[in-house]
């Protein structure tokens, strides 16, 4: 059931109770936990937090955990599985879901006692009827026994219980195309960490180190391609008016601000990942849309490169520098010069441009909203073997918290690793020629043994590699057809047992809805197949399965897109 | 040089002054005493001589019986300084010591911590209401009643004050109450996490 008002029916009723939340892995959730967390703190209500990366932890963590539990707050997992029929919990259990994947179960959507969603009430418009989905059968079912009671003869000649079977079989009919059409497409909606920082502001809780962190959520959001640009311009707007109202200062009272308070700050940031902390020459490399625009993956895009630094006037040796010791007017005229001359080099605004906030605190340099979310996303998903997930999960609550800038320089660090790992798999894809078309869609594998092969691994890096690949690919391909083809991403996962990660993403051209519907066609194709696919991860494109299968299920899949 | 082992003890004293306590240094004490007996004997030979009218000893008796004084000063304040670090040590880790610290003890110091154990016990008895109170517990005002606690280590269940069951695993973050979890933290079970 969709929850109305926030305060009366999630918060005041949580009061005094212990609360267990389980968090999915990403930067998103990961902030909506920290505001959930700041506003429980206030309150003083007990809680306990555990994370969880999918489907089979989190019925793992929730019989560990349940004893004695009476509310369970989801976060940006769960909405799209019936939570009920999966966590079979006793019937005092609530459950309040607050996630961002849609569509969301209609099983979820329709039970008025055990589950409440935590959501927008615009965003579920698309549901199905309650009347589509389930009916009253007791009447028919008793008729029918009745009718076999009393005889054979009886029931032949009842038109109206056949006139009932066959509106039954109508429904019924209805029933799975309904479904199918509300969950062919998975796609997002509003962040998690905005919807807590809403409930936060609800109850007149809201600070400046809450409104940064769901703007840190919103940015995930929008580099791991969850929400088109749209979506993200429509949020950034919300979240600029909570900035203004914050951040506001009279005149006179500008100096008496104390330099060590949290300063939040709308701009037009630069797209480049990471540019405060690196060189321009490496941030431009490894920014998506201008590596894939000019190429830079070969000698001529870089020599293109070069071209257009010089035109810009900026020296070559200055852009080797870290972005922060270039001369200062210099690196004052980078945006200008760069928005000048982009279009020359057949650049859009967009590409360049990211309406984003940063943060001032202390002296230290400032943050931006992306450099955040790498870092925490980097740590999040490290590459390093030796490390449990939830050791990664506590680092990245780290990196959140406000003040701990060592931990915020090992995560921009671990982020330049990860980035460089990508650029450099985008290019072997291409240098190798590996990105494939198999008629409706693309397909790439990464090889076994490669260098940074743990990496991709992981849900979220391996869509941003995936996008990166078809990106570069669509860049560099003569097909015309290939702005409509999406991508399917193999990764190796555990050797030991002959696992891959398999992702697939939507094709360029549907860029402006980012709605996926290779949840479905997976689902499908492992059905057809009889491969032992695992849907064990809150996105349903993305799958496990074991290496072996993988020519039969591309097979069963090819037959089923085209 | 005169009294110099018992500024041995002193500087053992010094170096130590963390959370740790030396062992007993029985040998040092044991050479102290010896050396206030020498200088003790020495001193009754020559006293002889000073009531027989030689003046000219009494500087030798004068520096001899400094020196006595000096290290039964020095001897004392090892003890005493044994016996505050013990005495703090029972605020801090409670009434069972941990075993290196028992081992380090003397049989006297051990009595008196015993003894001194029983009186801090009784006297916790008799103050507050019916069931006592704790007086080791909260020696610093705490700032709130609950903590943010994160799992270091696969503790298993834990049951609260209230009846709640907890299951303490590795990495997971739990806001309990601070009393109930503040010896979990000493054990190095749970880590407090500051905000």
């Amino acid at each position: 059931m969709l929850v109305r008002d926030f305060k009366r029916e999630f918060y005041d009723v949580v009061q005094h109770q212990r609360v267990l939340v389980l968090v999915a892995f990403d930067v998103d959730s990961l902030c909506g936990c920290k505001i959930l967390q700041y506003l429980f703190q206030c309150d003083q209500v007990l809680y306990t937090i555990v994370p969880v990366t999918d489907l089979q932890e989190l019925e793992k963590a929730f019989l560990e955990n349940a004893e004695g539990i009476k509310h369970v707050v989801l976060i940006n997992c769960g909405a799209t599985v019936d939570i009920v029929d999966l966590l079979q919990p006793e019937d005092h259990v609530r459950f309040y879901i607050c996630d961002s994947h849609r569509p969301v179960d209609v099983h979820n959507f329709y039970n008025a006692v055990q589950v409440k969603l935590l959501m927008r009430e615009d965003e579920l418009s698309t549901i199905p009827t309650y009347d589509e989905l389930f009916r009253d059968d007791s009447e028919d079912s008793g008729n029918e026994s009745e009718d076999s009671d009393t005889g054979y003869k009886k029931k032949k000649f009842d038109e109206e219980s056949i006139m009932r079977r066959q509106e039954k079989r109508r429904w019924s009919e209805n029933r799975v195309k309904v479904l199918f059409d509300y969950t062919k497409f998975t796609s997002y909606g509003t962040s998690a960490s905005l919807v807590m920082f809403d409930l936060a502001w609800k109850l007149s809780k809201d600070t400046n180190t809450l409104l940064w962190l769901a703007i840190v959520g919103v940015t995930d959001q929008y580099i791991h391609f969850k929400t088109p640009r749209d979506k993200y311009m429509e949020d950034i707007l919300t979240l600029q008016s909570h900035v203004s109202r914050h951040n506001q200062r009279g005149g006179d009272n500008e100096n008496t601000l104390s330099i060590n308070s949290l300063k939040i700050s709308f701009e037009e940031e630069l797209n480049f990942p990471l540019y405060r902390h690196w060189t321009l020459i490496d941030t431009i490399c490894h920014s998506m849309p201008i590596a894939c625009k000019l190429r830079l993956w070969s000698l001529k895009g870089q020599k293109r490169l070069h071209e257009f630094l010089a035109e810009m006037g900026l020296p070559l040796n200055q852009c080797r520098q870290q972005f922060g010791a270039m001369d200062a007017n210099l690196r004052s005229e980078v945006k200008g010069k760069i928005q000048e001359f982009m279009s020359k080099y057949g650049l859009d605004i967009q590409d360049v441009i990211l309406p984003s906030f940063s943060l001032h605190y202390g002296y230290k340099s400032q943050l931006c909203a992306t450099d955040y979310v790498l870092s925490s996303i980097a740590v999040l998903e490290s590459g390093d073997k030796s490390r449990s997930s939830t050791d990664n999960f506590l680092e990245a609550c780290d990196i959140l918290q406000k003040g701990c800038t060592d931990k915020m320089e090992a995560g921009l660090l671990a982020a330049k690793l990860q980035l460089r790992s990508i650029y450099t798999q985008v290019q072997s894809f291409l240098e190798m020629h590996q990105i494939i078309s198999a008629g409706p869609f693309l397909y790439v594998f990464v090889q076994e043994g490669t260098a940074d092969s743990s990496y991709f691994t992981h849900p979220q890096c391996s869509i941003r590699l995936a996008r990166f690949a078809l990106q570069a690919h669509c860049a560099v391909s003569r097909n015309k057809r290939a702005q409509s083809l999406p991508l399917v991403l193999g990764a190796p996962l555990r050797q030991e047992e002959g696992t891959s990660l398999v992702v697939g993403i939507p094709p360029l051209d549907t860029d402006d809805e980012r709605k996926n519907f290779f949840g479905k066609a997976f689902e499908q194709a492992a059905e057809a197949t009889n491969t032992t696919a695992k849907f064990n991860n809150f996105d349903s494109y993305i799958i496990e399965m074991k290496s072996e299968d993988k020519s039969k299920f591309f097979d069963a899949l090819i037959s089923i897109l085209q | 040089m005169l009294a110099e082992k018992a500024l041995d003890l002193i500087r053992e004293l010094k170096r130590t002054s963390g959370g740790t306590l030396p062992p007993f240094n029985e040998d040092k004490i044991r050479q102290v005493l010896e050396e206030v007996q020498t200088l003790f004997e020495q001193n009754r030979d020559t006293a002889k001589y000073a009531a027989e009218g030689q003046h000219d000893v009494l500087a030798a008796i004068q520096l001899r019986h400094a020196g006595i004084q000096r290290n039964k000063r020095c001897l004392l304040a090892y003890l005493y300084n044994r016996l505050e670090n013990i005495r703090r040590m029972r605020w801090e880790f409670g009434s069972v010591l941990p075993a290196d610290v028992k081992y380090n003890m003397c049989e006297h110091e051990a009595q008196w911590f015993n003894q001194y154990n029983r009186l801090l016990a009784n006297y916790m008895r008799s103050i507050g209401e019916s069931g006592g109170l704790d007086l080791t517990q909260d020696m610093k005002p705490p700032k709130s009643l609950y903590v943010l606690v994160r799992c270091l280590m696969d503790h298993g269940e834990f049951e609260t004050q209230d009846g709640t069951v907890i299951l303490l695993k590795k990495n997971s973050q739990h806001y309990l109450m601070r009393s109930e979890c503040e010896h979990l933290i000493r054990q190095g079970v749970l880590e407090h996490i500051v905000q």
